[in-house]
């Protein structure tokens, strides 16, 4: 079944085509990496699927359900929940709590039920605590549990936001360049992390920058530059790519020839 | 015809003077991207400094406003360097607004100690006789306001556009580190703004005091408009601003001589409210270039408070019996205080909800106090119906006013919400006034009975003591519950970074809703138990200084903290009681603690007494 189905997507920025006719589809279950050099798109097209921006034009289904024009906090509830380029935990709350907030979509209990401490609440309060810790211990984050999530390292906070994500229970995450500021061990460690994210079924949407974690944890590559879907594929297929070439590893190849 | 245009000509002069504060604004917010609600205090100190020096007898008046002018500027240099330019960097947008609305009330009690509380006049600078022009009767000192306005503002314009150091001044304001690093000194460049700003403003005050009496806190009066005008026109704008100023000029006196003169005010504030529904961003397009969050994201509050585990339910309760205990060792005459302070607590409560936890600034409390106030009190005094009843009424009648003034404030942010929410407050406060028929009006409600609940009668002190305090430990525990779970976190997260925290799935307008729901309820309470408390209800109890007050007390105690108001309210209200002293100076000591707890204190006495973790993040090779 299909996750993730982008047709026709355009948007417009004061006359310039940030996204123009660009259409994908992600398989449920998989990991697709979405690449391309910078300024060509990736995180406009998260924004876009997201709700965060409005589109000029196309459509967005998600597992069959279209989304587009739906506010954030809808799409979010449908099951799509992401993280940002530049890591945007909560400031004034703990690790744990930013997790916790990220559970915001499982609360069965309002805020009355919270207030009165019922014990239903409190429950679903130790239940999610419980969950949050667990994830943490995952995510080798639990030494920082109780420490100011804007204080942990550059690295950590966006491993904060994907655990904050992954608290939500969603059916397809979008990650935005998870391991920008990651060193070699823990980038490793990441894409370990997102074999796991698809073993517990979670249909994965990522933009990476750093190419061997692409290639190794990528079911399919999605390749954009200036706004257009250039290519759409397997690693494989997509590496060898001529247009792929030009655009982006030509450029890495040429920098990589000149140092 | 002619009455007409006499209006308008009227209007325009009164304008003038709203335009003048309103370039003020503009300058400061131009520069720092803050809203300085000192600003009308400037045109007080310049107006009474101004009759003085006249008083003296010795200067010509052209000398002695050039002087007052310079006093002016010099003082407004004095509060820039000591207190609002170094806070630029420290504070958050909100406790910056907060912070100049101390230093209104500061200004307000200097004023109070130097000239005390009568009004006062002086004589028009060239003589009382009108000019006729084209037909219409004209006061000389409304041409002399015009065109000191008209100056004043080319000059500005002149300065910002064609000299060197302001188009300094505009490189600071557009982006102050890149402006920073190719050499413009910042410090300078903000405490000339200020300065400036506080010269403008006399210059408004000093020309407009021949047409009104003006007294040592009117600087309120002329904040409000000011801050009114300059939203009209665009946040940010000089044109702007000085087109906002006119407008609501021209707007309140056709208000006044067409519909009532006790409206021209709410209908002034209506015509705001509207205007900000249809056009957020003011009414000159194009004029108010949204700035980007980048500050408030520099400036976002770090605040790590946590009350848990049994130490703090010791605490808690410690203060509980402690408070219990309170009437058996103090004088009876304190009692009655004391139940007003826990009373303005309840409010304070509520503020914290909306402005600690969620970050919505709220500069109308009053007005929600004065809604459940009055509906309870008119109902109990007219109508006969049970206190009970009447509180819930005036609860519910507070919810919707909250629901209704949401549609407007949910899409505003920073200033422009401050503004809404201070617009509500002053249109309750001009209804309070303007229905006498069902308020009193000025004279306010007399004979409202005694608290009474289930058959009992809290008729005594001692009575409403106990039941306020019972009130306000049921509502910090009930409010403690929620913002410990998922209701605090969901606000922590809109408070700051509502589009991560609507990635999420939290629905940011309906936990904006809700905090300003329950504040507003709160508030509501705290106004029909002030009501009932006193037997008698009057405007100046429940209008918009009441709402900074309230704030004050919040800051005071530390906001995000629920019980750290508690200790606001108590220092506020006893403080000025207990040292007799004091109370003249009240006003003065007042802004003083406000100014200084937000430079020294930003997180409030609780917030900054209560011992907190701090967890070291060890980088992995040291562990």
């Amino acid at each position: 079944m299909t996750a993730l189905a982008v047709r026709h997507l355009g948007v417009t920025f004061g006359g310039l085509h940030a996204v123009s006719d660009v259409s994908f589809d992600v398989a449920e279950g998989s990991i697709t990496a979405l690449i391309g050099p910078n300024g060509a798109g990736k995180t406009t097209l998260f924004n876009l699927v997201t709700g965060v921006v409005r589109p000029s034009a196309g459509t967005v289904t998600l597992f069959g359900q279209p989304i587009l024009g739906l506010r954030a906090e809808a799409i979010a509830g449908l099951g799509l929940l992401r993280t940002f380029q530049t890591a945007r935990v909560f400031p004034g709350m703990t690790t744990r709590e930013n997790l916790l907030a990220g559970a915001h979509l499982l609360l069965r209990h309002g805020a009355l039920a919270q207030m009165l401490r019922l014990p239903a609440a409190r429950r679903e309060e130790r239940i999610l605590a419980e969950r949050a810790d667990a994830l943490l211990e995952l995510l080798g984050l639990a030494r920082f549990a109780d420490a100011a999530a804007t204080e942990l390292p550059m690295g950590a906070q966006k491993l904060v936001e994907v655990g904050r994500a992954l608290m939500g229970r969603p059916r397809m995450l979008l990650l935005d360049e998870p391991a920008a500021g990651l060193n070699d061990s823990e980038t490793a460690e990441l894409s370990a992390l997102l074999r796991a994210i698809r073993a517990a079924g979670i249909t994965v949407l990522i933009v990476e920058h750093n190419m061997a974690l692409v290639m190794e944890s990528a079911d399919q590559v999605a390749v954009l530059d200036a706004g257009t879907l250039i290519a759409h594929g397997t690693p494989e297929a997509v590496r060898a790519h001529p247009r792929v070439i030009e655009a982006y590893l030509g450029v890495a190849a040429r920098q990589g020839a000149a140092a | 015809m002619d009455q007409a245009a006499q209006i308008v000509i009227g209007g325009l002069i009164q304008g003038s003077v709203f335009a003048l504060v309103a370039l003020g604004f503009a300058l400061v917010h131009r520069v720092t991207g803050v809203i300085n609600l000192a600003q009308g205090g400037f045109c007080i100190l310049g107006a009474l400094g101004y009759q003085t020096l006249l008083a003296w007898g010795v200067l010509p008046w052209p000398l002695a406003a050039a002087l007052a002018v310079l006093a002016t500027a010099l003082f407004g240099l004095a509060v820039g360097a000591v207190a609002f330019v170094p806070a630029l960097s420290r504070l958050s947008n909100s406790s910056l607004l907060m912070l100049t609305a101390g230093l209104l009330i500061v200004i307000d009690g200097i004023a109070l100690l130097a000239w005390g509380s009568q009004p006062y006049a002086v004589p028009p600078f060239s003589g009382e006789q009108p000019i006729a022009l084209l037909g219409l009767d004209i006061p000389s000192q409304g041409l002399w306001l015009a065109g000191l306005c008209a100056a004043v503002s080319a000059a500005t314009w002149w300065v910002l556009a064609r000299t060197a150091p302001g188009r300094a001044l505009l490189a600071c304001a557009d982006n102050a580190t890149a402006a920073a690093l190719v050499g413009i000194r910042l410090r300078r460049m903000r405490l000339a703004s200020f300065a400036a700003t506080a010269g403008i403003g006399a210059i408004g005050g000093i020309a407009v005091a021949p047409l009104m009496s003006l007294q040592f806190n009117d600087g309120h009066f002329f904040t409000n408009a000011g801050f009114i005008a300059v939203a009209l026109g665009g946040m940010g704008s000089l044109v702007g601003a000085i087109a906002g100023g006119l407008f609501l000029g021209v707007a309140e006196q056709l208000a006044a001589g067409y519909v009532s003169g006790l409206f021209a005010n709410a209908l002034a504030l209506s015509l705001l409210l509207l205007t900000l529904l249809w056009r957020p961003q003011g009414l000159f397009a194009g004029a108010a270039r949204r700035r980007l969050d980048v500050r408030e994201e520099v400036r976002a509050d770090r605040r790590m408070l946590r009350f848990s585990g049994w130490s703090a339910a010791v605490v808690a309760l410690a203060a509980l019996l402690a408070l219990a205990a309170l009437p058996a060792v103090i004088d009876a005459g304190t009692l009655p205080s004391l139940v007003i302070a826990l009373i303005l607590f309840i409010a304070v409560l509520g503020l914290d909800v909306v402005m600690g936890y969620a970050g919505q600034v709220n500069l109308g409390q009053a007005g929600f106090m004065a809604l459940g106030g009055y509906t309870a009190a008119i109902l109990a005094t007219a109508w006969g119906i049970p206190p009970l009843l009447g509180t819930l009424a005036g609860m519910a009648v507070a919810a919707i006013a909250a629901v209704l003034l949401s549609a407007v404030t949910l899409r505003l942010r920073g200033a422009y919400l401050a503004l809404a929410t201070l617009a509500f407050g002053l249109m309750v406060d001009s209804l309070v006034v303007g229905l006498p028929d069902l308020t009193g009006g000025p004279s306010g409600l007399v004979g409202i009975p005694s608290f009474a609940a289930f058959g009992v009668t809290f008729a005594t002190p001692a009575a409403m003591y106990y039941l306020v305090l019972g009130l306000a430990a049921a509502l910090v525990l009930l409010l403690a519950g929620g913002m410990r779970a998922g209701f605090g976190r969901a606000l922590g997260a809109i408070r700051t970074d509502p589009l991560a925290a609507a990635a999420l799935g939290i629905n940011v307008a309906r936990y904006k809703l809700a905090a300003i729901v329950i504040c507003a309820v709160l508030g509501a309470l705290a106004g029909s138990l002030y009501a009932f408390d006193f037997h008698y209800l009057g405007p100046e109890m429940v209008a918009t200084p009441r709402s900074f007050e309230l704030i004050a007390m919040l800051v005071l105690g530390g906001e995000g903290t629920l019980a750290g108001g508690l200790l606001g309210a108590l220092l506020l209200t006893l403080l000025p009681l207990e040292v007799q002293a004091l109370a003249d100076d009240k006003v003065l000591v007042e802004g003083l603690v406000l100014v200084a707890v937000f430079l020294l204190a930003p997180a409030g006495l609780l917030g900054s007494l209560w011992p907190q973790r701090r967890i070291a993040i060890l980088p992995e090779a040291a562990r």
